[in-house]
């Protein structure tokens, strides 16, 4: 009785022949069991032998006539490997595939199959590019060949692989077979070698010419991956596609892309936290790139950039006129829609104009882009408070009605004192100051709250005379919602913090004088916030509230209507009213904003059939650091901003932060998840088989190994390996 | 400013070889460490002529059967501990004919550490004009994996089943105390310092010698994909130093190490070869500075550290 | 014409060097050398020799020495190196692989008892035991042979239809550090008479891989076109043998050379210098009255098996004398020469091993011996001492 094992070079096709000989032996059988000894290398086809008769076995052959063959991968399986292989004798073959599926293909042999690779994967046999499935098919095999298992775990035993018992165990119960139907089919006898050219007539080399393609377990595929910084941008800006185009065509290009997403390059370049600075890979090696420093400079710097206007006939109110109201009309009016803007204010610009001071965000900055969106064809129409009865119309009048009003309601203190003169509503101070600067303040001031209104308040009453001002603040530094460079500037500019303190008490006789404060314990890591019996105090002669807003939809709406997933309802009737930005959502920054109502606009064209609707974003995980080969980068550290001295700030009034100078920074960008074509895949691959085609890469999958390296290597995670 | 991987030049050339050095086709395994090298120096060849002689080892197995060949140069194959001599007599005939053949030999690490060092010695010794490559995967691969004297501290063999108790030989030392014109170890993971000394040394005459750690994904029993970065953790964490010796005295260390003991834990931690001994990483890291220290040595000879 | 006195270390010397002169026209010669007494001086005065497009390399050790001449020779430079004893049998690996790469090497051997115990007197054990590496193997009777031989064995060796090493075998002392009258072959006419290398499977810029691996089936075919190139080697070297002697008006030794065999009715077998001492025996004998002749084997590879047998068909009683021993068989010559004629009486006889002084009385005990016997017995040692 003769077996063929048909494997590959490391599967063990070898210690297969061996084992199952062993189990034979258990049986008192005579045995043999031996491999084809050659160059084999890993992955590479070999086969091994095995021999089994009751008297002392002379034959030293190889198997030219097998009972049994046992293939190892199903890749190998054909004429060649079945050749010779007795009528009605037993295929066993690794693979998920049913044992019909094979016998249609093999007519005449008894076929059976087991998934010996996701057995032995699963009990962690082998690495993961290589599983090793020989001690799990061994158990498949004995049950098809009706080999007693008692004997298989002896054997096991005896060659000390007991630790793979269950492997072959849990193959022996999946084994399926299917019988022996029709005969077989005659197979073609290999050709035989051609002459050999003697040795000293030798000089033409060919190439060995072997398919190593058919080695692999996966192969690579480039890909395009999600960069950090546009996965974490709430605005939804293609930040890696415009830092890219800046550094490759210049501004104009740049701003054309952040013209998709965005009519606010050089506010959000100035008043964004940074998300995408904060998810920047290079964060993790040299430093972040200064993308939102890029963005400013690329609004600063290029004409305003507007994308191609649609013609259409569609109608849309739009109410409120900050940032997330702007954004939806903005893209309604790209989609060639009539909109109109309403707001309360003068103005457009909603918190941009109210809530950020001018050194922050310079007024004719802000102007510059809104009256960009307005030039657009966007109608204005200001100091215009909106009813429930208003919308109501709107909805009818038009295809659409975006509801941006944001948080309008303060949220108040509530402690003994709070009737006192001299305590107002930070937002309050700050429209009041943004309007005029100049306006004197003096004493010392204290600040409630750890947001940006709050580092915005206290640093505004700096600049219009506070003696001293003080943040008050119920949690730790680093729990603070505000900018961190904001509030590092603040510090810079004198206004102090008393970390852990809550007021509990408003003092005064009839202008405030000074504020009770609790001391408070915990409220970072998770860890709970609780008052502490302590006290502390502060005198002061103003008190800024800034500790919050809330949205007030309802007051925009019939009272039958209501909001589900932003989209307003009358009854069961959904109507064409969306509700966008903090007024839905209080994410509370203005890229969120922009990114809400571009988001909202889209739902809304794709309410009355059109467009796609809102973009999935964010769906693939973006390339990690980790994925990132920083060696092959120089570090070259982040192009900061100039900044003002804190002197000439409080001062001056003047913008606190300059904006870059060169668009040399964007050159720092490591195009995470975006090949660059810089050919380290090529240089790396060990087979010699990626080649430069259409503008990027081709892999030679005839010879490709799957390997690896290249997906490893490549200093960007633009390729993966995927399984054949 | 250009922060791209710093790649032109090796292989944006527009007189790259017809074929590749090693072409597609052989056997090697998936993600050879020698493959790669076989690669880089074929590209630096560029405009060379060069005769290979390959001792055995994989890098003659690959080659294929006969008639075939998997190199894109003509290859001698030599005898095991021969290949140093085979090359002093096809350069020789070379200059003898005028010709600018340039002659590399191109041998394992137990061709070169173990049975031929004394015929690589004694080539060195005559400044034969002759590159002489020792790709290193620290184990007798082709053989199926016994311990060499490259063989690291704590890697287990087929032959050292419990782990190697001895340090790996310093086969760069012993080169360089012959004072060859250029010595220099190269680091896969740092292609752009690779190509430059293979550059250098395809064009500089007399003895030189390039040893380059070659990942061997079989015998460090580690993921193919891994072998870069295994080069990388190992220059990284100070156990593979990138340095060159001119005239066997003036040292140049190209690659700064952090010395990084999460490198080195990563090095070791990656590679099932290391599994067995469970080597005690202080002792590794004593042996780093021991060689550090060695390499010092050189400082009275010039050492500069690149930056 | 030049008559010098030389010892035969410096004959083979001076011919490596005007066949090295002759393919300055060509791709020139090399040398890869390393001393071992009793070869050195050849060695040491080739190093001394000018010789145009050609150099001379003292390497680390006989392995070495042969690897660099291989290395030469893939270049497609003429090549020559000198060896003896222990150093061949530790070159013996390149030996092997000079022969399979079908190289046209010429080596001078001198014959070396192989130590331990160390002995650096004749004894043809170490050739012997690089029959089977594919390399041809002359063995001389005097210096003029050493020198005539070295530049024949290139005209061989070189030769397309053989393309095989050739190993120029000679005496410790007995030749090698023997003062002889020799003539020197002038160097425009071994310009004339060797013609210049032009070895088609040298490597040149063509991508192939010379040596890499063989398959069983191609090493059948590799080592059987070996063994035709063997088989045509007596038929180039009649070839050979008439052009020497049309350009130097000297005669080259045949591959076997019969002395007064025609009516033999006994005759001893000889290779080296021991043949030289026979011949005085076998004219003692014949004057006994005794019917002797001597048959020299000059060329043990290839083997002519044909020409011995023809040449001893008809003698009844033949003596093999070996300068060797395998211990456990006998003589090699006397093993390999009883399986080429067949003949039944065909006694063995181990002379001079070691370096002893065979002298005409011991080979006479021969003759007796084998003149007494009536049938074949174990392989005998004859002490000489």
């Amino acid at each position: 009785m003769e077996v063929r094992v048909h494997g590959r070079g490391g599967q063990g096709g070898v210690t297969c022949a061996k084992l199952l000989a062993g189990t034979w032996a258990q049986l008192g059988k005579s045995v043999q069991a031996f491999g084809d000894y050659s160059g084999e290398r890993s992955g590479a086809p070999v086969r091994a032998y095995l021999r089994v008769d009751d008297t002392q076995i002379v034959n030293r052959n190889k198997v030219y006539t097998p009972e049994h063959i046992l293939v190892l991968d199903p890749a190998l399986l054909d004429d060649s490997s079945i050749a010779g292989l007795a009528p009605g004798g037993t295929v066993v073959v690794n693979t998920p595939d049913a044992p019909e599926a094979i016998a249609a293909r093999f007519p005449g042999y008894r076929v059976a199959t087991v998934d010996a690779t996701a057995i032995a994967r699963k009990l962690g046999i082998g690495s993961r590019s290589l599983v090793i499935v020989n001690t799990t098919i061994a158990g498949a095999f004995c049950r098809a060949v009706g080999l007693p298992f008692a004997a298989l775990e002896a054997a096991f035993s005896e060659m000390h692989v007991e630790k793979d018992l269950p492997a072959a165990q849990a193959a022996w119960d999946a084994v399926r077979v299917c019988e022996a139907q029709g005969t077989p089919r005659a197979v073609a006898a290999a050709a035989t070698g051609a002459a050999v050219l003697p040795l000293e007539a030798h000089d033409v080399g060919p190439p060995p010419g072997l398919k190593t393609g058919s080695w692999r377990t996966s192969f690579p595929r480039y890909t395009e991956r999600d960069a950090p910084c546009a996965h974490a941008c709430p605005a939804g800006n293609d930040v890696i596609g415009f830092v890219q185009a800046l550094a490759k065509e210049g501004p104009e290009a740049a701003a054309a892309i952040i013209a998709k997403t965005s009519p606010f390059a050089s506010v959000c370049g100035r008043v964004c936290p940074g998300f995408c600075v904060q998810g920047c890979n290079r964060l993790h090696y040299d430093g972040a790139v200064n993308t939102r420093g890029l963005e400013r400079f690329i609004g600063d710097h290029a004409p305003i950039a507007r994308p191609d206007q649609a013609e259409g006939a569609r109608k849309a109110v739009v109410v409120g006129g900050g940032p997330a109201g702007i954004s939806a009309a903005y893209q309604l009016a790209r989609a060639g829609w009539k909109v109109q803007l309403l707001d309360g204010a003068e103005r457009p610009g909603g918190l941009l104009r109210s809530g950020i001071p001018p050194w922050r965000l310079p007024r004719d900055v802000l102007d510059r882009e809104v009256d960009a969106v307005l030039a657009m064809g966007v109608g204005w129409r200001g100091s215009h408070r909106v009813t429930p009865e208003e919308v109501a119309a709107f909805a009818k009048e038009n295809d659409a009605v975006i509801l941006a009003t944001g948080q309008v309601k303060n949220v108040d203190l509530d402690v003994p004192g709070r009737e006192l003169n001299g305590i107002e509503q930070g937002l309050d101070f700050l429209r009041g100051t943004n309007r005029n600067l100049s306006s004197q303040m003096r004493g010392h001031v204290v600040v409630i709250g750890g947001g940006n209104t709050a580092i915005d308040c206290a640093r505004s009453a700096l600049r219009r005379g506070a003696t001293k001002v003080t943040v008050v603040y119920r949690r730790g530094r680093f729990e603070m919602p505000a900018i961190t460079e904001e509030v590092e500037e603040a510090m810079e500019e004198g206004v102090e913090f008393r970390f852990m303190r809550a007021p509990v008490a408003l003092f005064g006789d009839d202008h405030v004088g000074g504020v009770e404060l609790v001391v408070m314990e915990g409220g970072g890591r998770g860890a709970k916030l609780v008052a502490t019996a302590e006290r502390d105090w502060i005198d002061c002669d103003e008190v800024l509230l800034a500790i919050g807003q809330i949205a007030d939809p309802a007051a925009l709406m019939p009272a039958t209507w209501t909001l589900r997933d932003g989209q307003a309802y009358d009854g069961e009737t959904a109507l064409p009213v969306f509700a966008a930005g903090d007024l839905f959502r209080g994410e509370g920054t203005v890229a969120h904003a922009i990114g809400d109502g571009a988001r909202m606009a889209a739902i809304a064209r794709a309410f009355v059939g059109e467009g796609e609707g809102a973009p999935h974003r964010g769906a693939h995980a973006p390339v990690r650091a980790r994925e990132m080969r920083f060696s092959y980068f120089t570090a070259v550290k982040t192009a900061g901003q100039h900044k003002l001295e804190p002197g000439e700030r409080v001062a001056t009034g003047a913008e606190v932060v300059e904006g870059l100078t060169t668009a040399e920074e964007a050159e720092r960008c490591l195009s995470c998840g975006h090949c660059t074509h810089c050919d380290t895949c090529l240089a790396y691959c060990p087979e010699g088989i990626i080649l430069r085609a259409d503008g990027g890469y081709a892999v030679d999958l005839t010879q490709c190994k799957g390997c690896g390296v290249c997906a490893h290597e490549c200093p960007r995670g633009a390729i993966e390996m995927v399984t054949a | 400013m250009n922060h791209e991987p710093i790649l032109d030049g090796m292989i944006r050339t527009e007189a790259d070889r017809s074929e590749p050095l090693l072409r597609a086709g052989n056997t090697n395994c998936g993600g050879c460490g020698m493959s790669l090298a076989l690669l880089m120096l074929g590209r630096a060849a560029a405009k060379h002529h060069i005769q290979m002689v390959i001792p055995a080892c994989c890098g003659i197995v690959t080659a294929g059967p006969y008639p075939y060949s998997a190199y894109g140069a003509p290859v001698m194959a030599a005898t095991f501990a021969s290949a140093a001599a085979c090359a002093t007599g096809l350069s020789h005939t070379a200059r003898l004919n005028g010709e600018d053949t340039r002659v590399v030999c191109f041998a394992g690490d137990g061709g070169t550490f173990d049975i031929g060092l004394a015929t690589l010695s004694a080539a060195a010794e005559r400044n034969e004009d002759i590159l002489y490559i020792c790709y290193d995967n620290e184990i007798y691969g082709n053989t199926g994996g016994q311990r060499s004297s490259a063989t690291p501290l704590g890697a287990s063999t087929t032959t050292t089943p419990a782990g190697k108790t001895v340090r790996k030989k310093d086969v760069l030392g012993i080169i360089a105390a012959h004072g060859a014109p250029y010595v220099a170890t190269v680091s896969l993971a740092h292609p752009e310092d690779a190509m430059r000394k293979l550059r250098f040394a395809l064009d500089a005459k007399g003895f030189r010698f390039l040893h380059v750690l070659a990942p061997c994904p079989t015998g460090w029993k580690s993921e193919p994909a891994d072998g870069i970065e295994l080069v990388r953790l190992a220059v990284r964490s100070g156990l593979y130093p990138v340095y060159e010796i001119f005239d066997g005295e003036r040292a140049t260390v190209n690659v700064k190490p952090d010395h990084d003991p999460e490198a080195l834990a990563t090095y070791f931690g990656k590679q099932g070869r290391f599994r067995r001994a469970q080597i005690d990483l202080e002792v590794v890291k004593a042996e780093i500075g021991r060689t550090w220290r060695r390499l010092g040595m050189f400082e009275r000879g010039g050492i500069t550290a690149a930056e | 014409m030049s008559l010098q006195l030389l010892t035969a270390n410096h004959a083979a010397a001076i011919a490596a060097a005007s066949a090295g002169r002759a393919n300055r026209g060509a791709r020139g010669f090399g040398s890869g050398v390393y001393p071992i007494t009793p070869q050195t001086e050849c060695i040491e005065m080739l190093s001394g020799l000018d010789i145009e497009k050609g150099s001379v390399i003292p390497v680390e050790s006989e392995h070495s020495a042969m690897a660099v001449c291989m290395g030469f020779a893939m270049g497609g430079a003429r090549t020559f190196t000198a060896s003896s004893s222990n150093g061949l049998a530790y070159m013996a690996e390149n030996v092997f692989a000079a022969g399979a790469y079908r190289l046209p090497i010429v080596m001078m051997a001198v014959n070396r008892t192989l130590g331990p115990p160390w002995n650096i007197w004749v004894d043809h054990g170490d050739t012997l035991l690089l029959r089977d590496c594919g390399w041809i193997q002359i063995y001389c009777e005097d210096n003029q042979e050493v020198h005539d031989l070295v530049i024949a064995a290139y005209r061989l060796a070189e030769d397309r239809r053989v393309l095989l090493p050739v190993m120029v075998c000679q005496d410790a002392f007995v030749l090698s550090h023997t003062l002889m009258r020799t003539e020197i072959a002038e160097q425009e006419k071994v310009d004339r008479f060797l013609p210049l290398l032009d070895l088609a499977h040298r490597l040149h810029q063509k991508p192939i891989t010379v040596g890499g691996l063989d398959f069983p089936h191609e090493t059948e075919v590799h080592r059987r076109q070996l063994g035709e190139a063997m088989g045509r080697v007596g038929g180039v070297w009649k070839e050979v043998q008439a052009a020497f002697q049309a350009e130097f008006g000297r005669k080259l030794p045949d591959p076997v050379m019969p002395y007064r065999l025609d009516d033999a009715e006994v005759a001893l077998v000889s290779m080296g210098t021991t043949a030289s001492t026979v011949r005085v025996v076998v004219d003692q004998l014949r004057e006994r009255g005794i019917k002797a002749g001597a048959l020299r084997i000059t060329m043990m590879r290839p083997f002519p098996g044909e020409a011995v047998a023809a040449a001893l068909a008809h003698v009844g009683k033949v003596g093999v004398l070996d300068r060797d021993v395998s211990p456990g068989l006998g003589g090699v010559l006397w093993a390999e020469l009883r399986g080429a004629t067949g003949l039944p009486m065909v006694q063995g006889y181990m002379i001079g091993l070691g370096g002893g002084d065979v002298r005409p009385e011991h080979i006479a005990r021969v003759a007796d011996d084998l003149l007494g016997r009536t049938a074949v017995g174990q392989p005998m040692t004859v002490e000489v001492a």
